[in-house]
């Protein structure tokens, strides 16, 4: 999975980008209108049909992108800004520090990432701000380990070496000669980070802690819908295809960067 | 290598009652009172301070984390407030169900990443095939894939039940009916994962001398794979599995939801949908007391394995 794979994850999340942003173009009708005409199969009045309360399928799924890429790089950023200093801190410091942080790390690492999620957004109460927040707090100790891994491969070479030797603080090693080393790592990582993230809240919808309704919201749809799948199918489907080809294409491109 | 064993051991019980106050005490600061949640909104002051006292929720947060980890210790993990069932008998009643789930899924995974990464390339055609199927797996949610079957073998092949759970006892066939699909949907993922961890290992194994005095042996491509190539490939597999059962907890609360199973992962959804503190609170060490059992078992395996960590160098 490099170059082709890599084109092709573009274009999917360039596809889904630009169905975000030109939602209100895009859609057909307003996702929040409800209508008398409900679970109608897919017509040219409604190309995807209508949901349990009239709503036009298609113009709902359209407007679902923007929550489910606003979370998914909410969420990456807060992980970033976490688990990239803790990261650049243990593996540039080492020493009692990086003991205690990698400890921490490791614990984080073991728990499910769906559970702990769970049971902190019952706690606080599902928002867009919020889901962004926990999911980013899940989130973080991968991003953490990598760099630290990075870092710690890094402060054993020669030009660091010098560095020290010559009185270069620990922050201006980080500045100077881990962070331009570690940046290509946490880019990649990023993409991968927003494809878990977005996998992450579409599951937490599906069990009822997502963006509340009437949002349009990936993983809730697939949840109503799922009641109905004998009568408009793609209630579900359409939603959870969408959500499907979203983590994909963020996913691929992270990968082929390894 | 005892000592080891020891000190795992040790460091493993510090972080397994580290976490228990960490999470009694941040659900029980941030949940609010349990009593007003049971009696609702409009509760007198009067019956709320009654419950609180008849439950010992007005004494100090310290002294109701140690009550309850002594309790925990000896069995005794609290009674719902929904069902008022007690809660280590919901848990023990509903275990064996995800256990089953688990281990057929994992079972799956591992039989069918190992198989299908080690066909002989020489049959071109399933190698692309493959790697899509490993991609799917790894980024089609697993609420999508469970909708998407019942959708096909359900609701228009009429092939297999859609959701409920049959125990044992009622037939073998109509248990294992009720079993595909969810094992299927949780498996998905796991297939993926350990294909990427199989095929990097069987990369490197390949390359190695042994390998080319099979084939300079004369014996065929298939037994070179599956007999000489893939034993020596599959151990790091067997270590992720290990690693994995915490996340695995996680599928499985999203598949028992789809499949509406009577397993833990259905009971800890619905303690969460009801703010139901004890089950949310046991589920909870449950979960991370087998995450970091499997961590240890995971470890001392490494080390039995391993020589230079055995003697201790």
């Amino acid at each position: 999975m490099t170059r082709p794979g890599r084109w092709i994850g573009a274009g999917l999340v360039a596809a889904i980008a630009i169905v975000a942003i030109a939602a209100p173009l895009l859609a057909p009708q307003d996702p929040y209108a409800s209508g008398t005409d409900m679970l109608a199969l897919p017509s040219t009045a409604h190309r995807l049909g209508t949901d349990d309360l009239g709503r036009d399928v298609l113009s709902r799924v359209i407007y679902g992108a923007q929550a489910s890429l606003a979370i998914g790089f909410g969420a990456a950023l807060v992980a970033m800004l976490i688990g990239v200093p803790v990261g650049l801190v243990a593996g540039t410091l080492r020493g009692v520090i990086d003991v205690a942080l990698a400890a921490v790390i490791d614990l984080f690492i073991a728990l499910p990432g769906l559970v702990l999620a769970l049971i902190i957004t019952v706690m606080v109460a599902p928002s867009l701000r919020n889901l962004i927040l926990v999911l980013g707090f899940v989130m973080w100790p991968p991003i953490a380990r990598l760099v630290r891994g990075q870092a710690l491969a890094i402060r054993e070479m020669l030009f660091v070496e010098a560095a020290r030797a010559t009185g270069g603080t620990p922050l201006w090693i980080i500045r100077h000669h881990v962070w331009p080393g570690v940046l290509p790592v946490v880019a990649a990582q990023f993409a991968t980070s927003v494809s878990f993230a977005i996998f992450t809240s579409a599951s937490l919808s599906f069990l009822g802690l997502g963006i509340p309704p009437p949002a349009a919201d990936w993983g809730g749809m697939v949840r109503s819908g799922y009641d109905y799948l004998a009568i408009n199918p793609w209630m579900s489907l359409a939603p959870g295809a969408a959500v499907s080809l979203t983590v994909m294409g963020f996913y691929v491109i992270g990968r082929s960067f390894r | 290598m005892l000592r080891l064993i020891v000190r795992r051991v040790l460091l493993m019980l510090a972080t397994a009652i580290a976490i228990s106050a960490l999470l009694f005490f941040t659900v029980t600061q941030l949940l609010g009172s349990p009593a007003e949640m049971m009696l609702g909104q409009d509760a007198s002051p009067q019956a709320v301070a009654a419950l609180n006292a008849a439950y010992g929720f007005d004494r100090p947060a310290a002294s109701q984390y140690l009550h309850w980890l002594g309790g925990a210790l000896s069995g005794d993990l609290g009674r719902s407030y929904t069902t008022q069932q007690s809660v280590a008998a919901a848990i023990a009643e509903r275990i064996p169900v995800t256990l089953e789930l688990t281990l057929w899924s994992i079972a799956l995974a591992v039989i069918a990443a190992v198989v299908c990464n080690t066909i002989p390339v020489a049959r071109g055609v399933l190698q692309p095939a493959v790697t899509v199927a490993n991609l799917v797996g790894i980024t089609v949610p697993n609420f999508m894939l469970g909708v998407s079957l019942i959708f096909v073998l359900s609701v228009k092949l009429n092939l297999l039940p859609s959701t409920g759970w049959v125990p044992w006892s009622d037939g073998i066939g109509v248990h294992l009916q009720h079993m595909i699909m969810p094992v299927l949907t949780l498996s998905a993922y796991y297939f993926g994962a350990f294909s990427i961890v199989y095929r990097a290992e069987y990369a490197n194994v390949v390359q190695r001398p042994f390998i080319r005095v099979a084939q300079a042996k004369g014996l065929s491509d298939w037994r070179v794979a599956f007999r000489h190539a893939a034993p020596n490939a599959v151990l790091p597999v067997i270590t992720f599995v290990g690693v994995s059962i915490g996340q695995l907890t996680g599928g499985a609360v999203v598949t028992e939801t789809i499949f509406s199973m009577p397993g833990t992962g259905r009971l800890f959804v619905a303690a969460i949908e009801a703010r139901d503190f004890p089950v949310m609170l046991a589920m909870g060490m449950l979960i991370v007391v087998g995450v970091v059992v499997m961590n240890l078992l995971a470890d001392i395996g490494y080390a039995i394995a391993n020589p230079q960590i055995r003697h201790g160098s």
